[in-house]
């Protein structure tokens, strides 16, 4: 039986709010796949769409970028920018060719732990049937 | 329709007053119907100028030089420049003010309309040509191109199927800002703005993959793409630089840590990774004036995705391109209600 | 060797050459490449020349020259990389682009030969096929001591003659092309003869640029070396990468050292083409840049191929495809420029 196939997902969380959430996920002992990598962020409006072609570029299965929810972010505005940009960014990769599970955002604050282990659950799930991200990786 | 006569008189005449630098148009390239741009400093070079559906070179990437020229210059000549622009030039113009690169003053315009046509795309004018050659081409009557072939046969075609594809969708037929606009100023009207991305919007995903990728295996990465565009004037460019910002004063730690996002390699991996750069930096200020997909030697449909990225700038933030020149760049605002459904 | 081939029998000819990779001329979106699909069985009558030259399959845009990876043992271990063993045959090649591959052996061999290069070379039969008519409105090959009919760099160079080819197997390579199917070559008569001389010299007639007294140029282009002529001619270059890249002769490089980790260190070292009219081709690392405009570079550009390479090997090193000429997004046509830079101050 050939071994399931394991997405490596970099997640791109911003400190204050979600990479918080993660953490409290940690602390709370609440069990999510370890396929993530976590980066932390100062603010998802700091998320520059290099990071993403990047992420894909280097090999990732899918990337996750986690924001304050609008009107939280700790930089005030930052989270309404990374909402825009990102938008574009997700539309841009869908219309090469990229399946849409592979780029996702998602609001997670720093209490909502249990969002956050959900989240991951449901994306390992989404990326487990598409297999490895071939189409952007680097082949060298 | 434009009287070429009346443009050359402007033309003389500003340059005669002695309150423009020098003042690009477009001549004849050779003995046939191509053009190129033409840099004029005197009033006796204007009788070069042409206006003809073949002038399909946006001018305004020239700025670029201008300011490069006067950044280098220690007292520079800080005349406006002159330039001839088509609608499509002159957003690009709002959005080089837009983004503060220049000021409206450092230029003067001399906008003509393109009435109901536009310029012609090469391609489509070789196929309704079967075995003949071009020698002249020009403007005629009531929507149509007249073509004169070298054995003096004189041909006219609807000009709906020799122009550019980015004319048949063009929002801006005449210039939304010029010191002086000649021709009529008719709205042109336009069913489908969005024509040529449609069907690869309703492909599949896979479908879609192996279009691009196709495409984007042939990229040589000659850049011509990203010079001859009016928006991509980044002296160093984060995709993949050219021309290195380094100065005697550039430290061993700051050349060490420069990041390299590309390869030079001409990898499909790299090819698209440099496309996309290129294509979310143009969100928003992206006029499609064609000329990427023109230059590029092995023909990628370029403009198709820049165009994807207009037509969700405007639907998704309700944000058009080029016509207001101040408002914020497309990701430098938002609002509050900006679609969220995509985000967990 | 002169030969006679039908072109009904081409395929047959190709099929015995299953022992090569065989690139013929394929119609792209955007004009004619070399390809080596399998289906292609022919030289279609319409053929012109590729977009992208011959070069590319002999200097490709990528070479791999090692890699490197560091273990904890051994410290960092490099391991060669040579282009893989792979006889290739291309067919279509114009009599320029011959020469163009004769100039870049020029080049790459000499005292110090490029290994990368010359393995791929010496595994590489050039079959040109003489122009019956010039493949570019811009073809000014006569003008750069070429010719529609030219030998030189090729192997085999083939005539058509309408419903056959004119086999002329110059080269101990090209001979052995033909060997490999003798039977479906027949000896040629007086007629054939007579029909290649014939289109041979009317092709001469058809090209319709020139640019005359090119030998003068060297000089002339020496003596106004400093004048501003140049800023004016390259006023609408945009510094893209079109006219090098697409030049049969170019062959400037770039190398770079692609790491995939730093620990352990692992990468590769690889060739990319590179072009002298990017601002940062001759860019010191002290911040100095001796090409710093593009009046340099088109200069430098032009010094190159019409007085440098006369200086090293009395010889021009463009061929006069006219691909630069046809292909620049703005218009600047060496022949004119050239043109001018002879009258300029004479």
């Amino acid at each position: 039986m050939a071994e399931e196939f394991e997405p490596r997902i970099v997640a791109f969380l911003c400190k204050w709010c979600s990479s918080a959430g993660a953490d409290l996920a940690g602390v709370s002992r609440m069990e999510y796949p370890p396929n993530i990598i976590p980066i932390q962020v100062m603010c998802s409006g700091s998320v520059s769409p290099l990071y993403i072609f990047s992420a894909l570029s280097h090999g990732a299965d899918g990337v996750l970028v986690s924001g304050c929810h609008p009107g939280d972010c700790h930089y005030i505005k930052g989270n309404y920018y990374a909402r825009r940009r990102l938008a574009l960014v997700k539309k841009l990769l869908e219309y090469i060719g990229l399946e849409p599970q592979r780029f996702q955002m998602s609001w997670v604050s720093a209490t909502e732990g249990i969002k956050f282990t959900q989240i991951v659950k449901d994306l390992v799930r989404e990326l487990q049937p598409l297999g490895p991200q071939n189409k952007l990786r680097r082949k060298f | 329709m434009v009287s070429l006569e009346q443009l050359k008189e402007e033309v003389k005449k500003i340059l005669s007053s002695g309150n423009i630098k020098y003042f690009i148009g477009y001549e004849s390239l050779g003995s046939g119907w191509q053009v190129r741009p033409a840099f004029m400093r005197k009033p006796e070079e204007v009788d070069r100028l042409v206006w003809t559906p073949a002038c399909f070179h946006n001018l305004v990437r020239f700025l670029h030089d201008e300011k490069r020229r006067r950044a280098r210059e220690k007292n520079p000549d800080t005349r406006p420049v002159g330039l001839l622009v088509k609608g499509c030039d002159s957003r690009a113009i709002n959005v080089l003010v837009q983004e503060k690169y220049i000021e409206r003053k450092d230029v003067y315009l001399i906008g003509v309309s393109c009435e109901l046509m536009g310029v012609i795309d090469e391609v489509k004018l070789k196929r309704h040509l079967p075995g003949l050659k071009p020698q002249k081409v020009l403007f005629g009557q009531k929507e149509t191109i007249k073509v004169i072939t070298d054995n003096d046969k004189e041909i006219e075609i609807e000009a709906s199927e020799i122009l550019a594809d980015r004319c048949l969708e063009c929002p801006a037929n005449f210039p939304v800002v010029a010191d002086i606009i000649l021709g009529e100023k008719i709205k042109k009207n336009v069913t489908s703005p969005y024509q040529s991305i449609s069907p690869y919007e309703r492909m599949s995903v896979e479908e879609r993959w192996s279009f691009w990728q196709g495409q984007f295996s042939r990229c040589l990465r000659c850049y011509a793409c990203r010079s001859v565009c009016p928006m991509c004037y980044c002296d160093e460019c984060v995709a993949d630089s050219i021309a290195y910002a380094v100065t005697a004063d550039t430290t061993a730690d700051e050349k060490a840590q420069k990041i390299k996002w590309v390869e030079r390699n001409p990898e499909p991996s790299e090819n698209i990774f440099y496309h996309l750069v290129r294509a979310i930096h143009l969100a928003g200020r992206c006029v499609d004036c064609g000329e990427c997909e023109r230059v590029c030697p092995v023909e990628i449909p370029l403009r198709l995705l820049n165009k994807k990225l207009e037509k969700e700038a405007r639907e998704l933030f309700g944000y058009e391109v080029g016509f207001d020149a101040s408002q914020p760049p497309l990701i430098a605002c938002f609002r509050d209600n900006d679609p969220q459904d995509f985000i967990r | 060797m002169e030969k006679i081939i039908q072109k009904s029998a081409f395929p047959q000819w190709l099929k015995s050459l299953q022992a090569f990779k065989i690139f013929l001329p394929k119609r792209a979106s955007y004009g004619w490449e070399l390809s080596s699909n399998h289906e292609l069985q022919e030289i279609p009558e319409d053929y012109t020349y590729p977009v992208v030259p011959p070069k590319k399959l002999i200097f490709p845009q990528e070479e791999i020259f090692f890699e490197f990876e560091q273990n904890p043992e051994d410290g960092i271990k490099l391991k060669e990389i040579l282009p893989e063993a792979e006889q290739q045959v291309i067919f279509g090649v114009r009599p320029c682009d011959g020469r163009a591959v004769k100039a870049m052996d020029l080049v790459f061999g000499g005292t110090y030969e490029d290994p990368y290069y010359w393995r791929r070379r010496r595994q590489t039969v050039l079959v040109g096929l003489a122009c019956s008519q010039p493949p570019s409105e811009n073809c000014f090959c006569l003008s750069v001591e070429g010719s529609p009919s030219s030998e030189e760099g090729l192997d085999i160079l083939l005539t058509d003659l309408g419903d056959r080819y004119f086999v002329k197997a110059i080269t101990e390579q090209g001979k052995s092309l033909l060997s490999a199917a003798s039977s479906l070559f027949s000896e040629p008569g007086t007629r054939d003869r007579e029909a290649r001389e014939k289109i041979h010299l009317e092709a001469e007639k058809k090209i319709k640029r020139h640019l005359p007294s090119a030998r003068e140029l060297p000089e002339r282009i020496k003596a106004i070396f400093d004048s501003d002529f140049w800023d004016e001619e390259s006023l609408n270059c945009l510094r893209c990468g079109i006219c090098t890249y697409l030049c049969p002769t170019c062959h400037c490089f770039d190398i770079n050292d692609e790491t995939k980790s730093l620990a352990p260190l692992k990468g590769r070292r690889v060739r990319t083409w590179d072009t002298c009219q990017f601002p940062d081709f001759t860019m010191h690392s002290s911040g100095h840049n001796p090409r710093p405009d593009r009046a340099s570079r088109l200069r430098q550009r032009l010094s190159h191929k019409f007085l440098y390479f006369i200086l090293l090997f009395d010889r021009f090193q463009c061929v006069g495809c006219g691909r630069c000429v046809t292909l620049c997004p703005v218009g600047i046509d060496i022949i004119e420029v050239l043109t001018r830079a002879r009258n300029h101050g004479a």
